[in-house]
């Protein structure tokens, strides 16, 4: 009887390990800028290599969440992206807000990627990255960005796991651990 | 006669003699500086070959030409496209002096802007003049400005209006020669040397083409690689191989709608895959403090170490070195090395660019400018 009880609790265990080992975060990935910094083709090019299914998509909306399971954003304010992209600071800020209500409404968690360094901080692009800070679920930061520990401050006061790469290559890889 | 009929023949001759003094100092920045090209170079062409109207004129600035007579792709490196942009212009100095090319040709124009280097821009108090030591003595070169002088073409417009998109700037930016791009064959004295380098990419078949900056060390566009959708791919790549080397570079993508500028132009109106790098020149900056032959050389400012100190907004400065011409150089070639080096992965054996002779950044911060200039 014993020995029934302690196979069948095992049997247990191993299936409960089963459904929580499965990937935090799932395929298909929306990647999007918030600030049109170029920073987001180089996530583009990680998510890329690491074989992730995704698109990339510099201004995404709500329609762009269609049929996505994950959104990355990348923050960093580009003057030459937003003309790029013929909008102001204000309509990109609105744009990324609408796109993270969304997302939470839909349920499809957020992962907050920065490897803009030290260019991509202060002024505006400390805006953006405090408002996708609202929603983000994990963050994934070259340690260049986070001197002043502001990244470490953001996840600190919102429970985010905080995970720090040396160099923009290093990001690749707990970007592709996040999907295991 | 009269005491004030001699006054004035007194005042009238002292204005004279000032004027001849300030006459020659203007006349001085006129002269070019010699430059000692290294064995390689195969010939100086003038600009106008590639536009007949820049003849004989002060627009017809010198290409030099390394052509080492294997196959090979064909690069454009352009330094003073803005005269008040040091780094630029010594990058393809320095390059002219020492660079040695295995396979492919390289085209160096070190002052696009020719015109911009024979005078200064008002109100900025700029020295006309910096000096570098090098092995040979002491060589001096101008500090020009940031646009065509005004007596090769004036007057300004109101508004200036970009041929061929009709986007309209300040009427100053009519003699900008990087608002000026594609140009116009017989259009005004700057767009007639843009046109003649956007025919040489042309003709020459160009691949790969840099024109090289500087700018303040508080504007948003600093320390970056500003590149064409076309090379999207190799300019992100290079990003990430240069960060490895521990030199960060913001990368920016050229706007499609902000017209005349070389890396937006070039790539729209020619096949060649075009790059813009700038680096952070304090002298150029608002917050600079004095201006003098000092700062453009070593770049070393309390000024903007404060600035930078107080957390107000973000700059460019490195407070510990200053930012020395050194660094800007040495930033300006690690990119050419590292765009190439990238570029040739790809590339089938008859197309890449091989060359040898330059130092890397490390090097030039170590051994200083001093053996690199002739």
């Amino acid at each position: 009887m014993q020995k029934k009880i302690s196979i069948i609790a095992l049997i247990c265990l191993l299936i409960s390990v089963n459904l929580h080992s499965g990937p935090t975060y799932q395929a298909p990935v929306l990647i999007t800028s918030a600030g049109q910094s170029a920073d987001v083709k180089l996530v583009g090019m990680l998510v890329k290599k690491a074989g992730i299914e995704h698109a990339v998509e510099l201004a995404a909306t709500e329609k762009s969440l269609a049929g996505k399971k994950t959104l990355i954003i990348v923050p960093g304010f580009s003057s030459k992206g937003l003309g790029a992209a013929g909008v102001s600071a204000q309509d990109e800020m609105n744009r990324v807000k609408a796109l993270l209500a969304a997302a939470k409404e839909k349920n499809i968690p957020v992962i907050l990627v920065h490897v803009g360094g030290s260019a991509r901080r202060y002024g505006q692009s400390d805006q953006f990255i405090q408002e996708v800070g609202q929603y983000a679920k994990a963050m994934i930061v070259v340690e260049q960005g986070n001197e002043d520990k502001y990244f470490s401050k953001l996840s600190s006061e919102k429970h985010i796991p905080l995970m720090l790469v040396p160099k923009i290559a290093a990001a690749g890889e707990p970007l592709a651990q996040l999907f295991k | 006669m009269k005491k004030n009929q001699i006054n004035t023949i007194v005042i009238l001759i002292v204005v004279l003699i000032i004027d001849l003094i300030a006459a020659r100092e203007f006349i001085k920045m006129r002269y070019p500086e010699a430059l000692s090209p290294a064995s390689g170079l195969t010939e100086v062409r003038p600009l106008s070959c590639y536009n007949p109207y820049l003849k004989g004129g002060h627009g017809d600035t010198d290409i030099y030409i390394f052509d080492s007579g294997k196959p090979g792709a064909s690069v454009l490196l352009l330094g003073g496209t803005h005269p008040n942009e040091p780094a630029g212009f010594l990058t393809a100095v320095l390059l002219v002096e020492n660079v040695q090319v295995s396979a492919g040709r390289l085209f160096i124009i070190p002052r696009a802007c020719q015109s911009g280097f024979s005078c200064t821009d008002p109100f900025e108090a700029y020295p006309q003049f910096y000096h570098v030591e090098t092995n040979s003595g002491e060589r001096r070169f101008r500090f020009g400005s940031r646009v065509s002088n005004p007596l090769d073409q004036w007057p300004d417009p109101l508004v200036y209006c970009h041929h061929p998109s009709g986007q309209k700037l300040s009427g100053f930016e009519t003699r900008n020669l990087n608002r000026s791009f594609p140009g116009r064959k017989n259009g005004s004295f700057t767009e007639r040397v843009a046109y003649g380098i956007v025919e040489l990419i042309r003709q020459e078949k160009i691949t790969l083409a840099f024109d090289l900056h500087e700018a303040a060390p508080e504007i948003p566009i600093i320390n970056a690689i500003v590149y064409h959708e076309k090379c999207e791919d190799l300019a992100l790549m290079v990003v990430m191989n240069l960060e490895m080397k521990n030199l960060e570079y913001a990368p920016e993508l050229s706007p499609k709608n902000f017209h005349g500028l070389s890396h937006r132009e070039w790539g729209d109106y020619t096949n060649v895959q075009p790059f813009l790098m700038e680096t952070s020149n304090p002298i150029q900056g608002r917050l600079r403090g004095k201006t003098n032959e000092a700062l453009v050389r070593f770049g070393k400012s309390r000024r903007y170490q404060e600035a930078q100190e107080s957390g107000a907004l973000r700059i460019a400065y490195q407070a510990d070195t200053g930012e020395s011409l050194e660094r800007r150089i040495g930033r300006h070639l690690q990119g050419f090395k590292e765009i190439l080096a990238v570029y040739n992965e790809t590339a089938a054996e008859d197309t890449r660019f091989v060359f040898s002779g330059l130092p890397d950044y490390h090097e030039l911060i170590q051994n200083t400018l001093t053996p690199y200039l002739k």
